[in-house]
């Protein structure tokens, strides 16, 4: 008993990253929910299905999620930035690993990075922003990246 | 708490303009036997002298498209003051962010909480970087307008490590100068940032209840005390403040801001004029312009191209995240409108070289019939804006700075894109931007402010 105890914590640790989201499984949206102090509301479309996190203080996050259960797309938006730390995962990496060639700043207004399976754009003037971030191959088929938004 | 005893002097100094604004009322609504003396204050000098160029980092490095002016700094009450030269003109954001550099010779004086902690500032940009330092009283002038001891942000020179788990919420992006610290002339790629845009503070009332060490992605309010920085709520009397709408003149509902035309390949620089309050003074009447309203985000909410729609439904949390329908912005230095993608029919393309749009052939494109439509549907008109081939143009005359027509993706495709109306657009034009919660004489339908032209 005790080591099935053991074991479902264990799998929890593993399934459960310290952060969340892109790239991850749906259930890691609870831990960005707990960080962004947010409503979790769930909008569900014939290929994927859509978190929309909504906080008191004007940002809204959507997390888009596959039939497979991963979250391949999140958008953010609203007067503040979240902590795309939270949201980008592991995926961090690639906005602070990009070459030059791959990506485009627009200074002191916005960036777009697009690598071989990451696309990332982020706009935005005081108290108004936008963006977005997907990984194309987990995109479901019939869907197109137009609904990350 | 000292922020708050700042609040109250603030609600007194209202309370004397009541009075004030009481008696006038009564000397004006007296019987006619009442003699009424009034008495003109001369009109103040409602403009300053702009110019469309590199800026301080000159061509290698500079600006491309950057609008400048002087601004002059004074420690608050005195006459000892400095003028910052190339100051960047930015109607996209809000409040005076000066490199603490260019203010060395001032002793301003800080806010401070009852402990003696100073207020602290780190305001992210869209781009991933970054500016931290102290909240400054500083007196502001700018021509013959004053904004008296004006809480300005001064960027750098902190003692203090910028609180990067609470503030940095967007991985810095190595590309990008300084490891993005806006903190030197070569980074920031000017002395400052005059944020004269819709708002009248950078936070607003929602930052002043906001309690001591909360974590508040994206936040950017500090104190730091013992040498670790918390966030801390701020009331807006102490919050960087756009300098136009504290000015002691009636020149502080709005800008206008007016440059010339430059030829289809660009020119080396040009000057121009920006002018304090509209509807106050004989220089800054509203005549024929067409008035469009903006939203709570000081974005003009829809946009109609090729039958498609762009809406700001990031400024509406309960709609979602999405575009920013369109923004006059003179501190972005192109036109960041639709994409690449779907302008490929008038043979626009990414030209990843410059960072800017090209066009097939090396010629202009028009993109035409960009249809506006402001808030509450007040205001509605088509413009239309030519974009060149970045790789001819900023070959041809490396010493050219002012461009009408250089451009580049706002988002990845329709569903994030938005109309991002920058420096280029204002060339040619005169463009007026009031600052919401401000009142415009004949304009009564705009409660978030408008932008006109």
């Amino acid at each position: 008993m005790k080591n099935i105890v053991w074991l479902a914590f264990l799998l929890v640790i593993v399934s459960c990253p310290a952060w969340a989201a892109l790239g991850q499984y749906e259930g890691s949206i609870s831990l960005d929910k707990q960080a962004l102090k947010s409503e979790d509301q769930v909008r569900a479309f014939p290929a994927y299905k859509v978190h929309q996190l909504t906080t008191t203080h004007g940002v809204t996050v959507r997390e888009y999620v596959s039939a497979q259960g991963l979250v391949f797309g999140v958008s953010w938006g609203g007067r503040f930035m979240p902590d795309l730390h939270q949201l980008l995962g592991n995926y961090v990496n690639n906005v602070q690993s990009a070459s030059a060639s791959e990506t485009h700043i627009r200074h002191l207004r916005g960036i777009t990075i697009k690598t071989s399976d990451f696309v990332f754009t982020n706009f935005g003037h005081m108290q108004s922003w936008a963006g977005s971030a997907y990984v194309p191959s987990m995109i479901p088929a019939n869907v197109t990246a137009e609904v990350v938004r | 708490m000292n922020f708050r005893r700042r609040a109250v002097n603030n609600l007194m100094f209202f309370f004397l303009f009541l009075t004030g604004a009481l008696v006038l009322t009564s000397c004006g609504g007296g019987s006619s036997t009442t003699t009424t003396t009034t008495t003109t204050t001369p009109a103040a000098n409602n403009s300053v002298d702009l110019t469309v160029g590199f800026g301080p980092n000159g061509q290698a490095g500079g600006y491309i498209n950057g609008v400048f002016t002087t601004v002059t700094i004074c420690q608050a009450g005195t006459s000892t003051c400095t003028d910052v030269p190339n100051v960047l003109v930015d109607t996209g954001s809000v409040g005076l962010r000066v490199l603490s550099s260019a203010i060395s010779s001032l002793t301003l004086s800080a806010i401070k909480d009852t402990s003696g902690d100073a207020l602290q500032e780190c305001i992210q940009y869209g781009d991933t970087s970054f500016s931290w330092g102290p909240v400054l009283l500083a007196d502001v002038k700018l021509g013959g307008e004053t904004a008296a001891s004006l809480p300005i942000q001064s960027i750098g020179g902190n003692t203090f490590a910028v609180p990067s788990s609470n503030c940095l919420t967007m991985p810095v992006n190595p590309a990008l100068p300084n490891n993005g610290n806006e903190d030197t002339v070569a980074a920031l790629g000017s002395n400052g940032i005059l944020g004269i845009g819709d708002g009248i503070w950078d936070c607003g009332t929602g930052c002043a209840n906001v309690s001591t060490g909360s974590t508040y992605s994206g936040y950017p309010y500090y104190i730091c005390p013992s040498g670790s920085c918390e966030e801390i709520g701020v009331p807006t009397s102490d919050q960087a403040a756009n300098p136009v709408a504290a000015f002691s003149s009636s020149d502080k509902n709005g800008v206008i801001i007016t440059l010339p035309a430059v030829p289809s390949n660009g020119t080396t620089s040009v000057t121009g004029t920006l002018t304090f309050g509209i509807a106050t003074q004989s220089n800054n009447a509203l005549g024929s312009q067409t008035i469009f309203g903006v939203d709570a985000c000081g974005d003009l909410p829809t946009v109609t191209y090729n039958s498609q729609q762009y809406t700001d439904t990031a400024c509406t949390s309960n709609t979602g995240t999405g575009g920013l329908g369109a923004i006059f912005d003179t501190g972005s230095n192109a036109l960041y409108v639709l994409d690449a993608t779907t302008l490929s029919p008038l043979g626009i393309s990414d030209c990843t070289a410059t960072g800017y749009y090209c066009v097939t052939g090396g010629g202009t494109a028009t993109i035409s019939n960009i249809a506006l439509l402001g808030y509450n549907s007040v205001g509605s008109g088509t413009v239309s804006v030519n974009i060149g081939d970045a790789t001819t143009l900023l070959n041809a005359n490396p010493t050219f700075a002012a461009y009408n027509n250089l451009g580049s993706d706002s988002g990845s495709g329709p569903s994030t894109d938005f109309f991002d109306f920058g420096l280029p657009f204002f060339l040619g034009k005169t463009i007026y931007i009031s600052i919401g919660g401000q009142t415009v004489s004949g304009v009564s339908n705009a409660p978030n402010g408008f932008v006109a032209f």
